[in-house]
């Protein structure tokens, strides 16, 4: 599941500087994903954070992911 | 009322709006517990709804926000965000500032909690 999120997070942030996704228990469904993208610039957190939750809605849908920390930043400052 | 009706007066009548497992006294998950914790920090008037008492809450408070996770904090009306974002602002200060900007300087003063039941 974490290449799966990550696969779905590159597709929809091609241009990202940092991308990376955290199993945080090891156990496959409570994740923490980092993403710096010019995209988030100037927009607020939970517009960008709405991003993130749109690119993952397939498996959040099927209920594969229980957890999901997210942390984005802008690469403007 | 249906509960969206109630969830949507819940939103817009709370200065601050907290949907949550559990209460603030019975806390059913950890992440609901970050929120209301930082909430708890900067002395916000807190106005709780547990979402665990009907999974249709849940369903239709999501409908409303476009928001697919608990917790969900609103200011005013505006959904602030869940967990993550609450500790982030919290942290930055923007949290307070919010608060301030959108319930006055003295908000702290309503400081509290309260549980709202939909059922």
């Amino acid at each position: 599941m974490r290449e799966k999120i990550q696969e779905l997070l590159e597709r929809a942030f091609p241009q990202a500087e940092e991308l990376r996704v955290i199993d945080r228990t090891g156990g496959g469904d409570h994740f923490e994903v980092v993403v710096r993208d010019a995209a988030f610039d100037g927009l607020p957190r939970i517009e960008q954070h709405k991003l993130v939750y749109a690119a993952l809605d397939e498996p959040w849908r099927q209920g594969a992911i229980h957890e999901l920390r997210i942390n984005t930043k802008g690469t403007a400052a | 009322m249906s509960y969206s009706e109630k969830i949507q007066d819940v939103i817009q009548s709370s200065d601050v709006a907290l949907f949550m497992k559990g209460t603030p006294d019975a806390i059913m998950c950890g992440n609901s517990e970050r929120a209301l914790g930082a909430l708890r920090r900067v002395g916000a008037p807190i106005t709780a709804v547990d979402i665990l008492v009907d999974a249709q809450i849940r369903e239709d408070l999501s409908a409303i926000s476009g928001w697919p996770t608990i917790p969900q904090v609103f200011v005013k009306g505006e959904l602030v965000g869940g967990a993550d974002i609450v500790e982030e602002l919290e942290r930055s200060g923007e949290l307070e500032q919010t608060l301030v900007d959108k319930l006055g300087e003295n908000y702290w003063e309503a400081r509290g909690e309260k549980t709202v039941s939909l059922t």
